[in-house]
């Protein structure tokens, strides 16, 4: 059957109106109002950097605020990304964060074993996040079973194999060698590059590159490239798009694999960042890895993305968890906001729709 | 009555309960009847309630078609709300159980209405209640672990009938019991399964879907209440990593048990078959002193494999109609 693969697991009961197309006004691109809301979203986050800033100008701390604050940014956008990517053809990756996890452990085995230098051993993580994706998207689109259940098991299997792979290899559950180069990588900043006398901004963070990288490369596939267009029409349908001559199965282990290698990224920017190869690499990134592109206007039925959108929303709750840490809000009450403003955000995105869908049946 | 048993033999709840005896002769032999002990029998069972309930709370959002990624924080919440009130505040153990019960269930109601008003993802909506929840939770007992509440609640929680069958393991044996009945036997649980078949039909005979999905998510969250309870009673104190790690055995179990993530089945029996298998794993895995790693591992395994063949039996059975229905072929060739 091909409807599981097309809908995500409670896609049924949402629009029960529209069973396949995605809501209109959203996906079509060509309505400029969805642009309003990424607009929307930079004003927010500008301002409430702003409110943040006159309220403890510590904010604009460079050192100690806005360079940590834009590695999380960088990080979690590529997290983002890998989520995006499969959200594109309709489907879920629940093991974004232990893909990380697992890549980073073949990448600490290349660093540990076999002595590879800092960039050998991130192609070797990417490779295995790939192939881990690829390895998802293959079952799924072999089977034919929800990718929401496929990804859950395979979120629950690596959960088991990491640990045991760590405790046969390391003593302390983390790898300890540490190659040439990650400890600079991980403090380096753009006043490190200089062109004659100009030098960077000390607050934008080096490891923000892999962020920009991955963005331009994603952006470029899913806006130029034929291969993007593929990905898109198998998330709106995939009827319709097995008709058009476009291999949909392999498009679904693409997306998959690409997921998994953007994965692995985000994973080798923490571990970069945090200094340390650990089993528990990744935890954490299931709620930004949904909250970034959702936010950003990515629809979860498939069909429609956002590059940009998926920074600025991941920027949104990045600038608000540190905007709200720095006020003293206490960490146990950041996630209660955190949730409500996603609610809020939603519904209010939701209404919007529903308003226009409305006007526009009137009209007919 | 020949004909109920023959359909009963082809079912999955038939496989898992094959499977469920094989995994317990075999742990039986292999401990050299250690496990036939009362003492053994009981804390395999007591350690089977609270995943019996969270499985059935998975189920009964499934069953309507909807998912719930906040089970573990609405069951956490409730249990550290209970915690709170008796420990701190000198609340009566029965009112204490009762208002975090109430509270659980007002949580899953919540889930529904948010997701019927919204219209938004149901997916979507659980998460973010769950990160409200958890940070309500983290709020309420900070880092200490709150266990200074009454001696009866904790005497409640390791009671044994004959000093083999626990009681929290009978309460949840009792609330599936329950739901099964609601769910095959009265117009809500009938209307709910239809809903969740197949939401076109269902409003067409009349149905309201939405009336359904609140329904299904207050299940949800009434079930949660009660293994909030169990928790409580049955653990040495409540603290903030409670419901942490209740959502992948939350899933794990309907998968198991043969539920459709497309919702509509009822699979109270295969949820709590599932959960003695998941049990038997973990059991087995310390009987052979093994890192606790393994049971995700083989858990992992088996719920991939059990939805790959329940797909091949489901295929199997598409080509059998597929002589009687030509475009049906068409449709089914895709993946």
């Amino acid at each position: 059957m091909s409807a599981p693969v097309s809908e995500t697991a409670t896609a049924a009961l949402q629009e029960p109106e529209t069973p396949v197309e995605p809501p209109r006004g959203r996906g079509g691109g060509r309505t400029p109002w969805w642009a309003n809301q990424r607009i929307g979203l930079l004003i927010l986050v500008v301002a409430l950097s702003a409110l943040f800033g006159i309220l403890r100008p510590a904010f604009f701390n460079q050192q100690l605020v806005v360079f940590p604050l834009l590695r999380d940014i960088a990080m979690f956008t590529v997290v983002g990304l890998a989520q995006m990517s499969v959200l594109s053809i309709g489907h879920m990756n629940l093991a974004v964060g232990r893909m990380a996890a697992f890549s980073m452990m073949i990448t600490g085995i290349s660093y540990d074993l076999w002595h590879f230098s800092l960039y050998a051993g991130l192609l070797v993580g990417l490779v295995a996040g790939t192939a881990i994706g690829a390895l998802a998207g293959w079952v799924i689109a072999r089977t034919g079973v929800n990718s929401f259940v496929v990804t859950l098991a395979l979120d629950f299997l690596l959960l088991g194999l990491i640990p045991l792979v760590y405790t046969v290899l390391t003593d302390n559950a983390a790898f300890v060698t540490k190659p040439p180069g990650m400890r600079e990588l991980r403090n380096y900043s753009l006043a490190d590059v200089c062109i004659g006398n100009v030098c960077g901004s000390p607050a934008v963070p080096q490891l923000a590159m892999f962020a920009v990288i991955a963005m331009v490369v994603v952006g470029w596939i899913y806006s130029r490239s034929k291969l993007g267009r593929e990905l898109l029409m198998t998330g709106t349908s995939v009827k319709a798009a097995e008709l058009s001559g476009i291999p949909t199965a392999r498009r679904v282990i693409t997306a998959h694999a690409m997921s998994g290698c953007l994965a692995a990224l985000a994973g080798f920017m923490l571990a970069v960042s945090t200094g340390s190869i650990k089993a528990t690499i990744g935890e954490e990134f299931m709620l930004p890895s949904f909250l970034g592109p959702i936010l950003g206007g990515t629809l979860l039925a498939g069909g429609f993305v956002s590059v940009w959108g998926t920074l600025l929303g991941t920027a949104l709750t990045s600038v608000i968890r540190k905007g709200l840490d720095l006020l003293g809000v206490g960490l146990e009450s950041l996630n209660i906001y955190l949730g409500l403003i996603l609610l809020v955000a939603l519904s209010t995105d939701r209404f919007r729709t529903v308003l226009s869908d409305r006007q526009g049946v009137r009209e007919r | 009555m020949k004909r109920f048993a023959l359909r009963f033999a082809r079912t999955t709840e038939m496989t898992l309960l094959v499977i469920c005896l094989v995994f317990f002769i075999g742990l039986v032999i292999a401990s050299n009847g250690d496990l036939l002990e009362p003492n053994s029998l009981r804390v395999l069972l007591q350690f089977l309630a609270v995943p019996v309930l969270i499985g059935l709370a998975q189920m009964v959002v499934l069953a309507v078609g909807q998912l719930n990624l906040a089970v573990g924080a609405v069951g956490g919440f409730a249990a550290c709300a209970m915690g709170v009130l008796m420990a701190d505040h000198g609340v009566p153990v029965p009112l204490a159980l009762l208002i975090g019960f109430l509270l659980a269930s007002v949580a899953g109601l919540l889930n529904g209405l948010l997701v019927v008003l919204t219209r938004i993802n149901g997916f979507i909506v659980t998460l973010a209640t769950m990160t409200v929840l958890l940070g309500v939770q983290y709020r309420l007992v900070g880092t200490r672990t709150v266990d200074a509440y009454p001696q009866s609640l904790k005497s409640f929680g390791s009671y044994a009938v004959f000093g083999v069958l626990p009681l929290i393991f009978l309460v949840a044996l009792a609330v599936a019991a329950l739901l099964a009945v609601m769910l095959r036997r009265t117009v809500p649980g009938r209307q709910l399964l239809a809903s969740g078949g197949n939401p076109i039909a269902a409003r067409l005979s009349g149905i309201s879907n939405d009336r359904s999905v609140i329904i299904a998510h207050t299940l949800s969250g009434a079930i949660l209440g009660v293994a909030a309870i169990l928790t409580v009673a049955s653990s040495p104190g409540v603290n903030k990593s409670i419901g942490g790690d209740w959502l992948l055995p939350s899933f794990a179990a309907p998968i198991i048990g043969g539920a459709l993530l497309t919702g509509g089945s009822a699979v109270v029996l295969g949820t709590v078959l599932a959960a003695f298998i998941v049990r038997f794993v973990d059991t087995a895995r310390a009987e052979f002193s093994l890192e606790p790693s393994w049971v995700n591992f083989v858990v992992g395994t088996v719920v991939l494999g059990s939805v790959v063949l329940g797909q091949v039996r489901s295929r199997r059975q598409e080509r059998r109609t597929v002589v009687k229905a030509p475009d049906v072929a068409v449709a089914g060739g895709v993946s």
